[in-house]
């Protein structure tokens, strides 16, 4: 047995002790089933965890990066809950004796006695407010304590003196009540100052961020949206303004802190506060079954795209979804609306819906198509009948008739409608300066044909 | 009494193999220590280091306009690159890409990704997240307006990474000094040919003029014998610059 205790301060700050406790039990909840609360500290058996996470040291080391942003004042590992938090008590950390002594599901008693001898009576429950009576009988340590007659302590002070020492020292074991695991995630944080600058907030729900990290790891699940929500100072604030909120959504299942707390700063960056925030709570939205990545040796393609995912995600959090997009090809013969840019982070359709790819079907018999597309088709002067675009053009090749769209129409300004229906004679058509482009000729409104700009085959 | 070279070489023989293959000496083409992507031209590999565009360092294509013949110039290698599986990402391109096009360079729909920036910082800091990452793929970055201190410090996240990034930008740009390790000055030719200089690569000093044979890949199946050479077959109007060009179009025409 490998028990890790992790004491809070009491009076924890600003919030509660309770919910200090309950925050830090559901990160701990990540390392092992077996969470229990005890006093002011948090305690967890690990013993079965220890390969999962890479043994003891690595665990240890995760513990100590992770814990201070908790609220966590002092670690301490020991073979027993009591003793572990004795020693947490008495800020002790000692990984390396932790480890010898958790070897075997034995508790080593004679190790953990060596340990446990020295330290203060205040450093047990039950002994704290006896330390004083204690300290006259000549008795100050653990050790000197556990040396007096037991049978003498237990008519003097009651059974459970006796039963606590046993317990601390291994030779008897408690009963714990676990923590279970709430089916829904929604963490609160007082904050200890106001503050009043979106980008601090990110610091702040970071250690919020650790608890939905444990709690996702627990479920073995992996988070699709989340809502941080904040409210302002109560003393402050105009009524009708009781705060706000942000909804984080990521393209994938995602647990990995580091990346939802870049997230969140992307987003938080273009936050104008209305006033001070107080507080500061997160929401699970929704959740999805996560698959951590394989540890493979070597590099993976699908590892690839799921680092490749992430960027992209991060670029749409500064620049908009609509910045960062990818193409979707569409059956129509008509250049501008035969592909349409759909955001990369919405989720691609499985398959098309024709087994055979659209272009091979409907387009490319012959047609030639350019590899950059103008937005608007550029209306070209005109020399003698030939288009001008940096100088003449010559025409090479064509004309390729495009024609259709008598179907679509599109509402413009004052609720009439528009027919998108082209007609167009497209030329393959050579620049002296600008390369090969594609032009094309139709007619105008009033007039007899005008030449435009369409494409470059750069 | 022996010549410097051999004396050189020989004590380069000396050394562990994986410090001597650091070693380059000025004198013959450096081997880049990441992979490289054929070009699909062998008179061009012949004369990059390492025999293609260079992954995990940063090249630079110079051309005297944007969206002149980036992905003629280019589209070999892409093909290489989504073949395996990489994305192609495009950063602030001067035009939007057309993907039914791209499509004949074998790009799919699903590997082309574009982002859409505004200002020249903005252009610079997707480069750097998507060369950051570090996956295997290809980031084609026009960047314009890039002073030498940004391209630095893409050039040293790319260092030793798997991503192929290529810079594109004017042909302005050359006199400025540049942190790439292979810059290239690329121009359009007569009768679908590229005109490529190798203005700075790791190696001896390149002053040639390259001319590759390159028709856009979708007009490959519709061009005839005859516009596969316009300038011998068609009129060109005043104004064409080449020399060869205009002493062609001077004889009369035959069709």
């Amino acid at each position: 047995m490998l028990w890790c205790a992790l004491c809070l301060p009491n009076p924890c700050g600003t919030e509660s002790l309770a919910s200090a406790q309950h925050g830090l039990a559901l990160w701990a909840l990540q390392f092992t089933p077996r969470v229990t609360l005890l006093d002011e500290a948090v305690l967890m058996e690990v013993q079965a965890s220890l390969r999962l996470f890479g043994g003891a040291g690595e665990l240890a080391a995760r513990v100590r990066v992770d814990s201070p942003a908790l609220g966590v004042v002092s670690v301490a590992w020991a073979a027993t809950a009591l003793g572990a938090l004795a020693l947490a008590r008495a800020q002790r950390e000692d990984v390396g004796h932790a480890c010898d002594s958790g070897g075997g599901g034995e508790v080593d008693t004679t190790l953990l006695a060596e340990r446990l001898d020295p330290l203060p009576l205040t450093v047990l429950t039950v002994t704290a407010p006896l330390a004083d009576t204690l300290a006259q009988l000549g008795c100050r340590t653990l050790g000197e304590l556990r040396a007096l007659p037991r049978g003498g302590l237990t008519r003097r002070f009651g059974p459970a003196l006796v039963e606590a020492l046993d317990q601390a020292y291994g030779l008897r074991s408690p009963v714990f009540s676990w923590v279970t695991l709430p089916q829904t995630f929604c963490a609160r944080l007082d904050l200890m100052a106001r503050v009043e600058n979106a980008m601090a907030l990110v610091f702040a729900a970071k250690r919020l961020l650790l608890q939905l990290q444990g709690w996702l790891v627990a479920r073995n699940a992996g988070v699709t949206a989340f809502t941080l929500r904040w409210q302002h100072d109560g003393l402050r604030h105009q009524p009708g303004e009781e705060g706000d909120a942000l909804v984080i959504r990521t393209a994938q299942p995602m647990r990995d802190m580091a990346h939802l707390s870049r997230l969140l700063a992307e987003q938080l960056a273009r936050v104008q506060l209305a006033a001070p925030v107080e507080t500061l709570i997160l929401e699970v939205d929704s959740v999805c079954d996560y698959r951590p990545p394989t540890a493979s040796l070597l590099p993976d393609a699908a590892e690839d795209r799921d680092t490749l995912n992430r960027v992209l995600e991060r670029l749409a959090a500064r620049l908009g979804a609509q910045r960062v997009v990818r193409p979707v090809l569409r059956e129509d013969a008509r250049p501008e609306w035969a592909q349409q840019w759909v955001p990369a982070s919405a989720p691609m359709r499985a398959r098309p819906v024709s087994a055979r790819p659209v272009s091979a079907t409907v387009r490319s018999e012959g047609l030639p198509e350019p590899t950059f597309l103008l937005p608007e088709p550029l209306r070209l002067a005109v020399r003698g009948n030939r288009p001008l675009y940096q100088g003449e053009l010559q025409l090479l090749l064509g004309p390729h008739r495009v024609e259709g769209g008598w179907w679509h129409r599109v509402e413009v300004a004052g609720g009439a409608a528009e027919g998108r229906q082209v007609a167009r004679d497209y030329w393959v058509a050579l620049s002296a300066h600008a390369g090969a482009l594609w032009v094309f000729q139709t007619r105008v409104a009033g007039e007899d044909a005008a030449w435009f700009l369409h494409g470059v085959f750069a | 009494m022996t010549s410097p070279a051999l004396v050189s070489s020989s004590r380069l023989a000396d050394l562990p193999p994986a410090v001597a293959a650091s070693v380059w000496r000025g004198d013959d083409l450096a081997v880049p220590t990441g992979a490289v992507v054929s070009s699909g031209w062998a008179a061009l590999d012949a004369e990059l280091p390492g025999g293609g565009w260079p992954c995990g360092s940063l090249t630079e294509v110079l051309s005297p306009q944007p969206s002149l013949l980036e992905w003629r110039l280019l589209g070999q290698a892409l093909r290489q690159v989504t073949a395996d599986g990489g994305n192609v990402v495009l950063v602030g391109p001067p035009k939007p890409p057309f993907l039914p096009g791209l499509q004949a360079l074998g790009l799919q729909a699903r590997q082309l990704i574009w982002v859409q920036t505004e200002t020249p910082a903005q252009r610079l800091w997707v480069t750097e997240q998507l060369v950051q990452a570090d996956t295997a793929g290809a980031v084609l970055a026009w960047l314009p307006q890039a002073r030498a201190e940004p391209l630095r410090r893409l050039q040293s996240r790319l260092q030793g990474g798997r991503t192929l990034c290529i810079a594109l930008r004017p042909e302005g740009a050359r006199s400025e000094s540049s942190p790439a390790s292979l810059r290239l000055l690329a121009q359009t030719g007569p009768d679908w040919t590229l005109r490529v200089q190798v203005l700075k690569r790791r190696g001896p000093l390149h002053d040639q003029t390259l001319v590759l044979p390159s028709v856009p890949s979708s007009l490959e199946a519709v061009l005839s014998r005859r516009t596969r050479l316009p300038s011998r077959c068609l009129a060109l109007p005043a104004g064409a610059r080449h020399a060869v060009v205009r002493a062609v179009s001077a004889e009369p025409l035959r069709h």
